[in-house]
C-alpha cells in the first residue's frame, strides 16, 4: 500500500511537467484554430502582407509586364486596326474637323479682305508689282494671305559651323549648338545625297522654311514662316547677298565681329519687313 | 571677347567619346551604351587663365578608319582629341595610321589623344599598353570616374590658344 502511494507520487512527479507541456499545446492549437477560422483575427495577420505584396507588385509591375503589355497592345493594333481607327476617327476627325473650320475661317475672312482691295489703290499696286517683278498675281495675293515673316537669321562659318552672328524674333535654343547642328545636316546631306558640288538650299518643316544661302567661307541660315512666294524669295535672296557684300566684309575688320554682325542683321531686317507693310 | 572653337572628338565605335563630353559638359556618367548616328554637338564655355572659351564640341560617330568619316565633319575643326579605348587593342592598333591622316587633313590643329577607360586596368597594365603603343604623349583617362576629364579639354583649350 505504502509502495503504491510512493508510486503515484512518482508519477504526479514525471508527469507533471508532461500534462503542462501538453495543456500547453492544446491551448496553443486552439488559439491557431481560433486565429484560423475567426475571419477578424485572420486578416489582421494576412492584411499587412498583402498589403505588403500589393505595395511590391505595384512597383514592380511596369518593369514585369510592361514590355508584354506593350506587346500586346502593339499586337492588337496591328490585328484590328480597323477597330482602332474606328474607334479614334470619331475624336481625330473632330479636332481636324474643328481646325479646318477655323482655318477655312480665317482664310474666308483674308479673302473679303483681299476682295474689298481688289478694286482699290492696294489692288492696283499688286497688279502693277506682279507685272514689273514678273510674279503672277495670284501669287502676291497669296503670299498677302499667309505672310511670310522672318523669325531667325544665323551667319555661320562654313567650314566650322561657328556662329558669326544672329538675330531672332524669340529666344530659341542655344543658337550656337543650332548654328553647329545646321551646319551638320548641310554637310550630311551634302557629303549623302550630292555627287558634285551642289548645296543644300532649304529645309522645311511644317509651317517654317529654313533659307540657306551659302557664300565662299559663310553660309546664311534664314528661318521663315508662313507662306514664301517666289518674289519673296527672290527679295530676300537680293537683300543676303547684299547684306553680305555691305556688312561682313566690314564687319571682320572689327574688334568684335558678333556684335557688329548680330547688330546688322537687326538693323536690315527689321528694315526688310518694314519695307514689306 | 569670349572666342569660339570648333572641337571634334574621334576614334573607334564605343570607346566613349560621348561619355567624355557628357562628364566634360553635364557631369553625368551612364553605363548604358548608345551608338551616337552621325554627330552630335555640345557646347561648354571654359575659363583658361581668364580667358573665356567656348567649345563647340561635334561629337563624331565612331569609326575604325577616320577616312570613313564624312570630310565636312571634319573640316574646320581648331582642335582634335583622338579617343580609344586603353582596355581594346582593335581600338589603338591603327592609332600612327590615323593620326596621320588627321594631320593630314588638319595640319593646323592640335591633336591630343587619349586612353580612355583606365579605370578597367591596373597601373601596371596601363603603363604596357602605353610603351606598347610608344607615342610621346598620351592622356589616359575615365569618363566613369571623371579622372583626368576636365584636365584634357583645358589642355587641349590652351593648345588651340597656339
Amino acid at each position: 500500500m505504502k509502495e503504491g502511494l510512493g508510486f503515484d507520487q512518482l508519477r504526479k512527479i514525471l508527469l507533471e511537467q508532461d500534462r503542462e507541456e501538453r495543456h500547453e499545446l492544446a491551448r496553443k492549437l486552439h488559439d491557431l484554430d481560433d486565429q484560423l477560422n475567426s475571419r477578424e483575427r485572420l486578416e489582421t495577420k494576412v492584411d499587412p502582407i498583402l498589403k505588403d505584396q500589393e505595395t511590391r507588385f505595384q512597383d514592380n509591375f511596369p518593369k514585369l509586364f510592361g514590355p508584354q503589355i506593350t506587346e500586346t497592345i502593339k499586337t492588337q493594333i496591328k490585328d484590328s486596326q480597323d477597330e482602332v481607327v474606328e474607334a479614334l476617327y470619331p475624336i481625330i476627325g473632330r479636332m481636324i474637323k474643328k481646325y479646318i473650320t477655323s482655318e477655312i475661317q480665317k482664310l474666308n475672312e483674308r479673302v473679303d479682305h483681299q476682295m474689298e482691295l481688289a478694286f482699290s489703290w492696294e489692288g492696283w499696286k499688286i497688279r502693277i508689282k506682279a507685272w514689273i517683278s514678273g510674279t503672277p498675281q495670284k501669287d502676291l495675293v497669296m503670299s498677302q494671305l499667309i505672310e511670310p515673316k522672318i523669325e531667325e537669321i544665323f551667319v555661320i562659318e562654313k567650314d566650322s559651323g561657328l556662329l558669326m552672328g544672329s538675330f531672332s524674333r524669340q529666344a530659341s535654343v542655344d543658337q550656337d549648338m543650332v548654328a553647329g547642328m545646321l551646319t551638320a545636316i548641310k554637310a550630311f546631306v551634302e557629303d549623302a545625297f550630292t555627287s558634285d558640288a551642289q548645296q543644300l538650299e532649304s529645309i522645311d518643316y511644317e509651317n517654317f522654311k529654313v533659307v540657306l544661302k551659302s557664300f565662299k567661307s559663310f553660309y546664311i541660315a534664314v528661318v521663315t514662316s508662313g507662306g514664301m512666294s517666289s518674289a519673296f524669295q527672290d527679295k530676300l535672296d537680293d537683300l543676303l547677298i547684299d547684306f553680305a557684300d555691305r556688312v561682313l566684309k566690314k564687319a571682320r575688320e572689327e574688334e568684335d565681329p558678333e556684335k557688329e554682325i548680330s547688330g546688322s542683321l537687326e538693323e536690315f531686317f527689321n528694315d526688310f519687313d518694314n519695307a514689306d507693310k | 571677347m569670349p572666342i569660339s572653337k570648333k572641337v571634334i572628338l574621334i576614334g573607334h565605335f564605343g570607346v566613349g567619346k560621348t561619355s567624355l563630353i557628357r562628364r566634360f559638359v553635364h557631369q553625368k556618367f551612364s553605363d548604358e551604351y548608345l551608338t551616337t548616328i552621325g554627330v552630335k554637338i555640345d557646347k561648354k564655355v571654359l575659363d583658361l587663365d581668364g580667358l573665356e572659351m567656348t567649345m563647340i564640341i561635334w561629337d563624331i560617330a565612331g569609326e575604325t578608319n577616320q577616312n570613313k568619316v564624312p570630310k565636312s565633319y571634319q573640316l574646320g575643326a581648331h582642335g582634335v582629341l583622338y579617343v580609344f579605348d586603353i582596355s581594346r587593342p582593335s581600338t589603338y592598333e591603327n592609332l600612327h595610321e590615323q593620326l596621320d591622316y588627321l594631320k593630314g587633313l588638319l595640319p593646323l590643329a592640335p591633336i591630343e589623344v587619349i586612353a580612355n577607360k583606365k579605370d578597367l586596368l591596373s597601373e601596371e597594365e596601363q603603363a604596357k599598353v602605353l610603351d606598347s603603343i610608344m607615342h610621346p604623349s598620351i592622356h589616359t583617362s575615365s569618363a566613369k570616374t571623371g579622372e583626368n576629364v576636365e584636365e584634357i579639354f583645358q589642355s587641349l583649350g590652351k593648345a588651340m590658344l597656339g
